[in-house]
């Protein structure tokens, strides 16, 4: 019985030695993205490993290889199970997350997104690149002001299940019905993450609409294959290629006209920022209307209506800028 | 006259080419854009990697193997002709390193395969997953992207406007895989081993090294169509390949090439392989949303597998009888 007791004491000096020991260590902030690999999301790795030296955090970065939502979803719960106190989200299927987000919350972790958002899941915080309005109506605005307003224009999207692809195409719709009424918009077309289906894709569209003046990749994997198409269909300066492209991935279609331009933001100030924003979760601070990050110029609204933390303004990268980016 | 025509080409062959003809006449009728040579010329662009691709399987499923790790295969050997092209080396060197590639890969797989006696279907899945980590640390997280068009020149050029000058070597390739499966003790010994792997022990047939020349065969032509991939789109991202597996092996199962080892038909793999493309580039072109494109694919090789012999051999018998009565009438 005395061992017993002994035993049971020693027990609890050593869970107690190691609760403080956990105690010590470094607050963790997790970033999901939708598929690991790419250069969009290698540049928001490095602004979230920048900001986590800043802040004082442990920074984890891990994804699917493929842009699954299960095996996305399969990641974030297992960050769940290892308590990890903040776990950020590109958010690949909207309707699939609530019940981990739940799950966080019982646990008392906090569990937001970024770059991709889950409207409905009960998040902490969605932290925005731009807001969806800004990339949508500067993408489409920016493109009718190069072909005229009287044109086609077809779009090659990645995975018809991501949001944030999905709301860009319904703002941009929504513009054109609004604004522009002789712009006729064509049904978009989704490539998955290949670049030689969306090549295969943007020239079938081509073909089947020989008065195609415009070509939009939605998702940021269409954008090589969108350019190589029109390379090769020889239809450069009769149809525009654009979309929301990394500088690097459009820079020789942009130096060779395939592309006229293309909408995106810094993943790396994105990166950043959710960074911080997951401190700010974990310290319990609450976000102000308007916040000053250190590292980053401008101050950065958050709307406590709909929970938005906005990085800000898209940037348009053309044969003028293009080489003063590198992601 | 049909009767021989189908015995001599086979009924499987006959049934796709009509299903290829059936399909262009429907879309045709859709979309006047179907027909036009550029849409043509499309078509049989993006087959390019696929035949070759479907070749070499159709070698792989003739012993009763199988690989799902072909775009991945693809996607190493792109890599290396990538990498070779940025470092400036002579574009025709630098497509020769892609065949090279392929044939060290497939000479891997086959060994891990065969000397290490895994079923191929889980041996794959699991070098699937190893090619695939490769290709991330190869890329390093940064596409190769914008690629020099010295290859492009030479292999996109076309031939009488709709044919790309890839098809002289596709057209090579096919009539000595004709040669060697049916011509040479080679080829025979593949069909034995993919029919009855025992006898063919006891027959004396090398039946592991047979086995492992079956997927070298199938890595060099991935290499190939590596060459035929870089110089098309001059890119390679990180998810090059990821739906080559499920269109190459439908094309060949399709063709009429048993699943299960042991018969081997080429022209039906190339005509597969025209069926999937020219069904995924219709559909584009009359307006049907790409998200059902893989379903077509899928249901294509379910039901290649449910109607595998009975049901054709069946209709071609009486098509044949027919035929054959109204002639001696």
């Amino acid at each position: 019985m005395k061992s017993l007791k002994t035993v049971l004491a020693t027990g609890v000096a050593v869970l107690a030695l190691a609760g403080v020991a956990i105690a010590q260590e470094k607050p963790r902030v997790a970033f999901v993205p939708q598929l690991i690999g790419i250069p969009y999301f290698n540049s928001m790795e490095a602004g979230g490993q920048k900001a986590a030296e800043e802040f004082g955090v442990e920074f984890i970065y891990t994804g699917p290889v493929d842009a699954n939502p299960i095996d996305q979803l399969q990641i974030v719960q297992n960050l769940v199970n290892q308590g990890v106190e903040a776990i950020s989200i590109s958010t690949i299927d909207a309707s699939a997350i609530a019940p981990v987000v739940a799950e966080a919350k019982a646990k008392g972790l906090k569990l937001f997104t970024s770059d991709s958002d889950a409207p409905d899941s009960g998040r902490d915080v969605y932290v925005a690149q731009a807001s969806d309005q800004g990339l949508g109506e500067t993408l489409i605005d920016q493109l009718v002001s190069r072909i005229g307003e009287d044109a086609k224009i077809g779009f090659v999207s990645g995975d018809a299940t991501s949001s944030n692809l999905n709301a860009w195409i319904k703002i941009i719709q929504d513009r054109v019905a609004e604004k522009y009424p002789n712009v006729t918009l064509l049904e978009p077309q989704f490539a998955g993450g290949s670049s030689d289906r969306a090549a295969q894709l943007a020239s079938d569209l081509m073909t089947a609409n020989p008065d195609l003046k415009g070509l939009i990749a939605v998702a940021s994997s269409t954008c090589p294959g969108v350019g190589q198409a029109i390379e090769t269909a020889g239809k450069i300066g009769e149809v525009l290629g654009t979309g929301y492209c990394s500088p690097n991935t459009a820079r020789s279609y942009i130096e060779s006209g395939a592309m006229g331009f293309t909408v995106l933001w810094d993943p790396a100030a994105l990166g950043y920022l959710t960074v911080w924003a997951g401190k700010q979760l974990i310290d319990g601070k609450p976000f102000e209307a308007s916040n000053t990050v250190p590292g980053l110029d401008q101050p950065i609204p958050y709307d406590a209506a709909t929970g938005i933390l906005l990085l800000g303004d898209p940037t348009v990268f053309t044969k003028d800028n293009v080489g003063n980016f590198d992601f | 006259m049909l009767a021989k025509l189908a015995q001599r080409i086979g009924g499987r062959e006959l049934t796709l080419l009509a299903a290829v003809v059936a399909a262009a006449v429907v879309f045709a009728s859709l979309s006047p854009v179907f027909l036009h040579p550029n849409n043509v010329y499309a078509i049989i662009r993006n087959s390019t990697e696929l035949m070759l691709i479907g070749l070499g399987l159709t070698f792989v499923l003739a012993i009763g193997g199988i690989d799902v790790s072909v775009g991945m295969i693809l996607g190493i050997a792109a890599i290396a002709i990538g990498n070779l092209l940025l470092a400036g080396v002579d574009p025709w060197l630098a497509a020769l390193a892609g065949p090279l590639v392929g044939l060290a890969l497939g000479a891997f797989s086959g060994t891990v395969i065969v000397l290490g006696r895994i079923p191929a279907i889980v041996a794959t899945i699991g070098l699937l997953g190893v090619y695939r980590t490769t290709i991330f640390a190869l890329l390093g997280g940064s596409w190769l992207s914008g690629l020099p068009s010295s290859l492009s020149e030479i292999f996109a050029a076309r031939i009488a406007g709709v044919i790309p000058t890839s098809y002289i070597v596709i057209v090579v390739a096919y009539a000595a895989a004709f040669v060697v499966l049916r011509r040479t003790p080679f080829g025979l010994h593949l069909l034995a081993v993919g029919n009855a792997e025992e006898r063919a022990r006891l027959s004396g047939v090398a039946v592991r090294k047979v086995r492992i020349a079956a997927y070298m065969v199938s890595g060099a032509l991935c290499g190939i169509a590596a060459t035929f991939y870089i110089a098309n789109y001059r890119n390679v991202e990180m998810t090059v390949g990821s739906t080559v597996a499920l269109d190459a092996i439908a094309a060949v199962v399709l063709g009429g090439t048993s699943i299960l080892g042991g018969k081997a038909s080429l022209l039906g793999t190339a005509l597969g392989v025209l069926l999937i493309r020219m069904l995924q580039n219709g559909f584009t072109i009359v307006g049907l949303p790409s998200l059902w494109q893989p379903v077509v694919t899928g249901v294509l090789l379910l039901l290649a597998l449910t109607l595998e012999r009975a049901a054709v051999a069946g209709l071609f018998r009486r098509l044949g009888g027919l035929v054959a009565a109204r002639r001696t009438a």
